[in-house]
């Protein structure tokens, strides 16, 4: 019982998350199946991709509706991601995850200070 | 020019994910906003739109391995239904530049988290006393 409404609570957060930010939602997952259900990382990954397929279905009609879907760009963008899924990954993998990460951090706050003085 | 600039984008996003495990849609928004000038709530939805087809080929991926615990995955599905969708219609009521400082604050405090568990992870011995 305790699990169930558990599950639902993380789920529900999660998505509202994914829906608000247009993300997938794994940002909260993820920990929440970790933390709060115990569950071990490849698990609470794998088992959070496959609830995100409903979550992020159902956050995308809304956009849709409005006409806030560019379907165009989210078929290319959407190759580039596959390719780089199969292929990037290796290539990458020979960075130490340490570095991609601070990498990734530098790129992020420099986006954020543009988009919120943009805004 | 730009068709090549969106695979790249897509690319980046897709490499990043498969290595550090974040989802595209952190890639996604801010690169379409930043990079392409889009609006945030069309980023926004775009976004959505491409993470649908690639969280089904990752969970096809996940589910041939043995790894997704179903009866958390149908639990998660229907709040992640209910919670997405009012997320959705919270997002599309809110004005583009007060979404866009929250996406910021958002975006911030993912990467944090982020580096913090990469450290942890390539480090042995946990840097602060539990």
């Amino acid at each position: 019982m305790r699990h169930i409404v558990q599950g639902t609570a993380i789920g529900l957060a999660a998505g509202f998350i994914g829906g608000l930010f247009g993300v997938g939602g794994g940002v909260v997952m993820v920990p929440g199946l970790v933390l709060l259900l115990g569950m071990d990382q490849h698990r609470a990954h794998a088992t959070s991709v496959t609830a995100i397929v409903a979550a992020s279905s159902a956050a995308v009609i809304p956009f849709a509706v409005d006409g806030e879907v560019a379907w165009d760009t989210a078929g290319l963008i959407l190759i580039g991601s596959i390719v780089g899924a199969y292929f990037g990954a290796r290539l990458i993998g020979r960075i130490p995850a340490v570095w991609l990460a601070r990498a990734f951090l530098t790129i992020t706050v420099i986006a954020a200070v543009r988009m919120a003085v943009s805004a | 020019m730009t068709v090549l600039g969106l695979i790249v984008v897509g690319l980046i996003a897709g490499s990043l994910a498969a290595s550090l495990g974040i989802g595209g849609g952190i890639i996604y928004v801010p690169a379409l906003v930043a990079l392409f000038s889009f609006a945030q709530h069309e980023a926004q939805g775009t976004s959505l739109a491409v993470i649908v087809p690639t969280t089904v080929v990752a969970a096809v991926v996940h589910a041939r391995a043995g790894r997704v615990e179903w009866g958390t995955a149908l639990l998660l599905g229907i709040g992640g239904i209910v919670g997405g969708l009012i997320g959705a219609e919270a997002a599309l009521a809110l004005d583009a530049p007060v979404l866009k400082r929250l996406f910021a604050v958002f975006l911030v405090l993912t990467a944090v988290r982020m580096l913090s568990r990469t450290r942890r992870a390539s480090h042995p011995e946990p840097l602060d006393p539990v």
